[in-house]
């Protein structure tokens, strides 16, 4: 606590909009209770942004919802320290004490606003639920920026794109003149031309009506975009906090050092291995000794598994404090930083041009007619023509955002959707697909064993045979043999699109098909299944056809990138040239807003 | 959540989660034993059972508490102990079976017409439809006014009208399982079309099907004694809840317990049966 409270506030006025002081928590899931947060220590100063960042599973969101004093009672919270928040304790308040807190200082903004709107409701009526009052709530619209308010104030929430939907939210948020405002993870859900709009709409909120913000991501470069700091959480603890330039250019902990090298941006080299986190390979029990990261660090040293480092000050003492909870030294973690480069190279294929293409697509109209009640039929044109050409042993990335058509280019092609009119001719071996939720997409009450042998049944192998190619799929995504006997809940999800991968990959297809295969996954995990699947093609001399909406992803895994837009390719061409010279205006708008942090310093 | 349950989810083929207990729902696993030993009691009724429920064995409308019948006897002398207890074998077997057949008809429509969808889907349901219209108990008392009266003919009565819930539900959890990314993984992966709606489709219906089909058992025992009640049953000397109420109703006013007996074993057993669909949802919905 000492020192992290005696960190200035960056900006605003004076004091403290929140504070959090030793705070653990621990929450009961099937019956089991596990320590979500293990003594946090933060205080939020008045007007100013503080971004929270961890991968899945480090206790952001259940930091969120305890500022909000909102953690779900059937988790059956167990709460020591203290949360305060405008000088009320959330911790030991009354429900009546919560809800005036809630009311008159805390706005919220959540990650899917679709689900946190009420959907029966005009999206006007909500935001006057908030300020009681239609011309506030007109001027809280446009406000937020929304165009129209006035006809606006009267639509419902599946009406609205899901920017606007957002937008909402945020007046929502604002209008009880709150003093903090908690935004979790609030752009994940949006495409990424949207995604910096509503940064920038929150960076204005603070400017135009002087309260804080807490802004939960799993990012760093979202967090860089607009926060004044940064708290990088570990496992239910602050790895790393400092300003936004201290924690992206100088980072002092080994995590915040391997987030930022894991992290992908138009920079990445392409022709080497993407640098990940270790996995995890220690026991939860081990993990709770000594320092969490310490069954992962590159740098981890003896003491670092018997003792938790406290989060505290290193180097000069600077106005700003830059604390960091490692037992190395500076000058260690940064040499890390420094050392970062991938290991192996990735040689480039060789593209077959003799052979006959892999995939050849000519002319593809798809049409959807949905029906929305009644006798209203709505069609949507989901693609408006489209002719592609992938050679084999080529690798292509279809670039859009959502409601492009490049799930649905992919879904045709795969056999999945019929197409209005054109035609698809797919090289002998057909088209295997990896889905962007891989716990979905596997058989929940089937065990991995049983889902990769049902891919062999059709070559009638035989036990033993099928058990051998079994074995040499889960060796080759790098998963223990043992893990052929469990069920995919029972896997991360990395691990569970390794398993997807496998299962496409083991009698090699003539087209693999990935579709946003690691937007769900955080970043380090999302390079290593990147990194397999570009090992897969070299070893497989495999086609791939790769769907994502994120041009650094594209430009690492394709030869050459296609852009889509409303069911049309409107660009396409060799990398290089697609990321350097786009011609067409809304390759550059995708271009201009991928979120970036820069090179490392 | 233990390594017991699991196993025996994985040999019946079930999302092993669907099983897992969770420690604030032991009253429900409590019920759900009680649902056992209603089961066990109902099987083992004739062993139990300590006269012969047919023949007269004591004094005449002895009250409960006599030595020798615990729960009295009747206006000629038989021990109401013993005719409640087979009265409760007849009811709940003939119970569960209606469910069954209602469960494993309507689970063959339901599934044909979710999976093949289209044309059959339309024509299956649409019939299915045409039953759910029918007053289920009207046409029930109908089939046994035709067929003649006795118990088999009673079950197959009800059974022609208690499929078609079940149809609708287990057509509308195919639909959605069907169009999960798994099942088209399974599609592309190229399973054959059997086998993936027996392995990727059918056991994610389960625990929709046992859910509703428990809850849906204490209907049946009702259903079942009402209809006896009004004659639909076993015919005279037999056992039967339903109809030996109905037979002794006129000693309500003087000796209460002989129509009563049979009747709170029926509501007993009803309320089980519900509780005991309620324990079961809820132990399967607490990892859903």
């Amino acid at each position: 606590m000492t020192s992290a409270s005696q960190t200035a506030p960056q900006r605003g006025g004076v004091g403290e909009a929140a504070s959090i002081e030793g705070l653990h928590i621990s929450l009961q899931r099937d019956g089991v209770r596990s320590n979500v947060l293990r003594g946090v220590n933060l205080t939020i100063g008045r007007g100013e942004i503080v971004g929270l960042v961890g991968e899945s599973g480090s206790g952001k969101s259940v930091l969120a919802l305890a500022l909000l004093g909102l953690l779900p009672s059937a988790a059956a919270p167990e709460i020591t320290g203290a949360i305060r928040v405008a000088g009320v304790d959330i911790v030991h308040g009354s429900a009546e004490e919560l809800r005036t807190v809630r009311r008159d200082e805390l706005g919220v903004i959540f990650q899917d606003p679709m689900t946190s709107l009420n959907p029966t409701m005009r999206v006007g009526r909500q935001v006057t639920e908030s300020t009681h009052d239609h011309a506030e709530a007109i001027r809280l619209m446009s406000a937020v920026g929304i165009a129209d308010p006035e006809l606006r104030f009267r639509v419902f929430p599946h009406e609205l794109s899901g920017g606007l939907r957002q937008r909402i939210m945020a007046a929502i948020a604002v209008a009880g003149r709150p003093s903090l405002i908690i935004a979790d993870e609030p752009t994940t859900a949006l495409d990424v031309t949207v995604q910096a709009q509503v940064l920038d709409l929150l960076r204005e909120l603070r400017d135009e009506f002087d309260c804080s913000v807490v802004l939960i991501t799993h990012d760093l470069a979202v967090a860089g975009q607009i926060a004044d700091r940064i708290a990088v959480l570990y496992a239910g603890r602050i790895a790393e906090l400092g300003s936004v330039s201290d924690i992206l250019h100088r980072p002092n902990h080994p995590y915040t050092v391997g987030l930022l090298r894991s992290r992908l941006s138009l920079e990445t080299p392409r022709d080497r291995e993407l640098l990940t986190l270790r996995p995890e390979t220690g026991s939860p029990g081990e993990r709770m000794t000594g320092c969490a990261y310490h069954t992962r660090c590159p740098l981890a040293i003896d003491r670092c598994a018997v003792e938790q480092p406290p989060l505290e000050q290193g180097g000069i003492p600077a106005a700003d404090a830059h604390l960091r909870a490692c037992w190395r030294s500076i000058n260690d973690v940064q040499n890390l930083a420094h050392h970062s480069q991938g290991d192996s190279v990735v040689t480039p294929r060789t593209r077959n041009e003799a052979a006959a293409p892999a995939v050849r697509v000519e002319g593809l109209h798809t049409r959807f007619v949905l029906k929305s009640g009644g006798r209203k039929r709505r069609e949507v044109h989901a693609l408006r023509g489209v002719d592609l050409t992938v050679q084999a042993g080529e690798a292509v990335s279809i670039v859009g955002e959502s409601g492009s058509g490049k799930s649905t280019l992919l879904r045709v092609i795969a056999g999945l959707t019929p197409a209005t009119s054109g035609s698809v001719a797919l090289a002998e071996g057909g088209a295997q697909m990896v889905f962007q939720d891989a716990g979905s997409s596997l058989t929940p009450w089937l065990s991995i064993g049983e889902l990769l042998r049902e891919r062999l049944l059709p070559l009638r192998l035989g036990d033993a045979e099928n058990r051998k190619r079994i074995d040499k799929a889960l060796v080759s995504i790098g998963l223990p043999l043992s893990v052929a006997g469990v069920r995919p809940a029972d896997l991360s999800g990395g691990q569970r699109q390794r398993v997807a991968l496998a299962r496409a990959t083991m009698i090699p297809p003539a087209v693999l098909l990935c579709d946003e295969p690691t937007s769900a996954l955080d970043a380090s995990l999302a390079a290593s299944v990147l990194n397999l699947i570009r090992e897969m093609r070299q070893e497989l001399t495999m086609t791939v056809l790769f769907v994502t909406h994120d041009l650094s992803v594209a430009r690492l895994m394709g030869d050459r990138i296609v852009v889509m837009t409303q069911g049309e390719i409107v660009e396409a061409g060799p990398v290089n040239e697609v990321i350097e010279h786009p011609s067409h205006p809304y390759t550059q708008s995708l271009l201009a807003s991928v979120p970036d942090i820069g090179v490392l310093a | 959540m233990t390594a017991s349950t699991n196993i025996a989810a994985r040999r019946l083929g079930l999302p092993t989660s669907a099983l897992r207990l969770h420690a604030g729902n032991r009253l429900s696993f409590a019920i759900v034993l009680l649902l056992g030993l209603v089961t066990v009691v109902a099987l083992l009724a004739r062993v139990i059972a300590p006269y012969d429920p047919i023949q007269s064995v004591g004094g005449l409308n002895l009250p409960p508490g006599s030595p020798d019948h615990l729960l009295g006897t009747d206006a000629i002398g038989r021990d109401l102990l013993s005719r409640t207890l087979w009265g409760i074998q007849v009811s709940w077997f003939a119970s569960l079976l209606i469910v069954a057949t209602g469960l494993v008809i309507g689970g063959v429509i339901g599934t044909l017409a979710g999976v093949f969808g289209g044309w059959l889907d339309n024509l299956l349901m649409r019939f299915t439809d045409l039953f759910l219209a029918l007053p289920g108990t009207l046409v029930a008392i109908a089939i046994v006014a035709a067929l003649g009266y006795s118990l088999q003919n009673t079950l197959i009565g009800i059974a022609v009208v208690w499929w078609p819930f079940y149809a609708r539900i287990i057509r509308g959890e195919v639909r959605s399982i069907a169009a999960r990314p798994h099942v088209e993984a399974a599609r592309l992966a190229g399973i054959s079309r059997p086998r993936i709606v027996l392995r990727h489709i059918l056991p994610g219906v389960v625990p929709t099907a046992i859910v509703t089909a428990s809850l849906d058992i204490g209907n049946v025992v009702l259903l079942l004694a009402g209809l006896s009640f009004l004659g639909l049953g076993q015919s005279a000397p037999a056992p039967e809840l339903g109809a030996d109420t109905a037979r002794s109703l006129q000693q309500l006013l003087s000796q209460w317990w002989v129509p009563l007996t049979p009747g709170i074993a029926v509501l007993l057993l009803s309320l089980i049966a519900n509780l005991g669909g309620d324990a079961i949802r809820t132990l399967m919905n607490s990892k859903r």
